[in-house]
């Protein structure tokens, strides 16, 4: 008869480490001792073989447990029920993507269309300056013209045979505007040349100015534009003091320059445009003579050309173009 | 701002369901177990997963997607438990760990029927058999079921051994029921012929 030493200090020992044995939670030294005794001891054998006989009838029995269909549908269902508040936010952060890309091309284009006006304003005011400072320096500043008006045979042999027929249209374009001199005329330093009208009514001084664009062309576009006459577009600005109005005809600038209100300068140019434009297109390209040396034009051989300092101090050079004969 | 408060798109609960879905029968099973209850059980389950879902951005993809499963199931059955108390549906024991300790060790049945096994375990107290089932069932380690139901690892040991032993007791209580009669182990030796 074996006796089993159960109530011996080794098996109380063991027992209290079958549990973690049981679960594999025992370092391996201790586990292979517990081993070692469980070959030798039948008794912790069987409390082990006991509690495993018990472990996996509950697993067997777990397992057997049915898990009904409605559970995952139910599970599926409410994640699908939570979509909704987490579609809604990507969808409200779409929406506002989306608006925002709007807005963003919307200022995108209204930023570029304020910068395009801003370089056409700025374009135009350049171009409107050379008006205006032919206007200061040649009428106001030095005062180039006479008290009494030059007679018109005189304007006209100043203008030369391509350019006097412009006085005409000056003179009915504008009732009630003397005009007291008419001269092709360049500012120092600058071979720009340009045909000028000074006139005078309402108790002050009006210029007419035509000069060659040179391939330089105002821009396009109604927003820049002050008034339409005849399918021209009229500019007008306040520079240095005057009301300036211009406008494009064929190779030329035509400005109207003065003191007057804005609304007057626009008038005046509004009734000059249509008839300076079309003399200037049937009178076509006219090639000016150089401010330096007078040279006759080469397409007018029968024009004259004189150079003469129109007033000492402002050293405004007219050139008296006449006609041969 | 979290990244799981905007950006929610339907990809990534697809993705939420194929980790976690899978767990699915194990969660019910420990649920109904614990709830006794497959009402309790199924309302438990959706909570758990709804949580989950909620705080999957915070899960990290690789580490272990059951055990943060379950450890979400005991967080919420824990509200449950403190529910179903009030309403008397539930008895917990003050002091688990300090239970009487069981004297003898109980003699188990050979053939261990699934509902004697399931009604024992039945009468098993909450505290101890949250740990049995974890650990016997889910096969939990000991940190791992540390972790799940935030009590100290030596804690786990105890209870799991209480639980086990109150698990073979009411066994050996179903044997007696069938006219087995369990020789209880003397706390002495045992002779054996």
């Amino acid at each position: 008869m074996n006796t089993l030493s159960f109530d011996s200090k080794r098996c109380e020992r063991i027992r209290l480490q079958l549990d973690s044995y049981l679960s594999n939670e025992l370092l391996v030294e201790t586990a292979t001792e517990i081993v070692r005794h469980l070959e030798s001891c039948e008794a912790c054998s069987r409390d082990l073989e006991s509690r495993m006989r018990v472990r996996d009838a509950l697993q067997r029995a777990v397992a057997k447990q049915p898990v009904p269909d409605s559970v995952r549908a139910g599970v599926l269902r409410k994640l699908r029920e939570s979509q909704p508040r987490s579609f809604t936010r990507p969808s409200a952060t779409r929406w506002a993507i989306g608006l925002a890309s709007i807005a963003f091309i919307l200022l995108s284009l209204f930023a570029a269309n304020w910068m395009s006006l801003r370089r056409g304003e700025q374009l135009i005011a350049s171009i409107l300056k050379l008006g205006v400072s032919d206007h200061l320096i040649c009428a106001i500043k030095d005062h180039n013209y006479p008290e009494v008006a030059n007679p018109p045979d005189q304007i006209r042999n100043k203008l030369g045979v391509r350019y006097a027929v412009l006085l005409q249209v000056v003179q009915e374009r504008l009732p009630g505007f003397e005009v007291l001199e008419g001269h092709i005329c360049s500012i120092p330093g600058s071979n720009r040349k340009y045909i000028h009208f000074i006139t005078r009514g309402q108790g002050t001084i009006l210029s007419v100015i035509l000069t060659e664009r040179n391939g330089a062309s105002l821009p396009k576009g109604k927003f820049l534009a002050s008034a339409e006459s005849a399918g021209l577009s009229i500019y007008e600005d306040h520079l240095s003091g005057m009301e300036i109005a211009g406008f494009e005809s064929a190779q030329y600038f035509a400005f109207v320059v003065s003191d007057f209100s804005q609304h007057q300068v626009l008038q005046v140019a509004r009734e000059l445009a249509p008839a300076l434009n079309e003399k200037l297109h049937v009178t076509g390209h006219i090639l000016m003579p150089s401010a330096n040396d007078g040279v006759a034009d080469s397409m007018t051989p029968r024009i004259l050309t004189e150079t003469t300092r129109c007033n000492e101090k402002s050293r405004c050079r007219v050139q008296e173009q006449r006609q041969n004969g | 701002l979290e990244r799981g408060l905007f950006f929610r798109p339907k990809v990534q609960l697809e993705g939420f369901e194929a980790v976690a879905m899978p767990h699915l029968t194990d969660l019910y099973r420990t649920a109904c177990l614990l709830l006794r209850d497959r009402h309790e059980a199924e309302d438990l389950i959706q909570d758990t997963y709804l949580e989950a879902w909620k705080s999957f951005h915070r899960f990290e993809m690789g580490t272990n997607c059951r055990a943060w499963l379950f450890k979400i199931m005991f967080h919420r059955l824990h509200h449950v438990r403190r529910r179903l108390v009030k309403t008397s549906r539930i008895v917990t024991i003050d002091d688990p760990d300090g239970q009487v300790e069981l004297a003898a060790e109980p003699l188990v049945p050979q053939e261990i029927r699934d509902e004697d096994v399931l009604n024992a375990l039945a009468k098993v107290a909450v505290e101890f058999r949250d740990i049995v089932l974890l650990a016997d069932v889910e096969e939990f380690s000991y940190k791992e079921i540390a972790d799940t139901l935030r009590i100290p690892l030596g804690t786990v040991m105890s209870r799991l051994s209480r639980g086990r032993k109150l698990l073979r007791q009411e066994l050996a209580e179903v044997a007696r029921s069938y006219g087995i009669d369990p020789r209880p182990k003397q706390a002495g030796a045992a002779e054996t012929a």
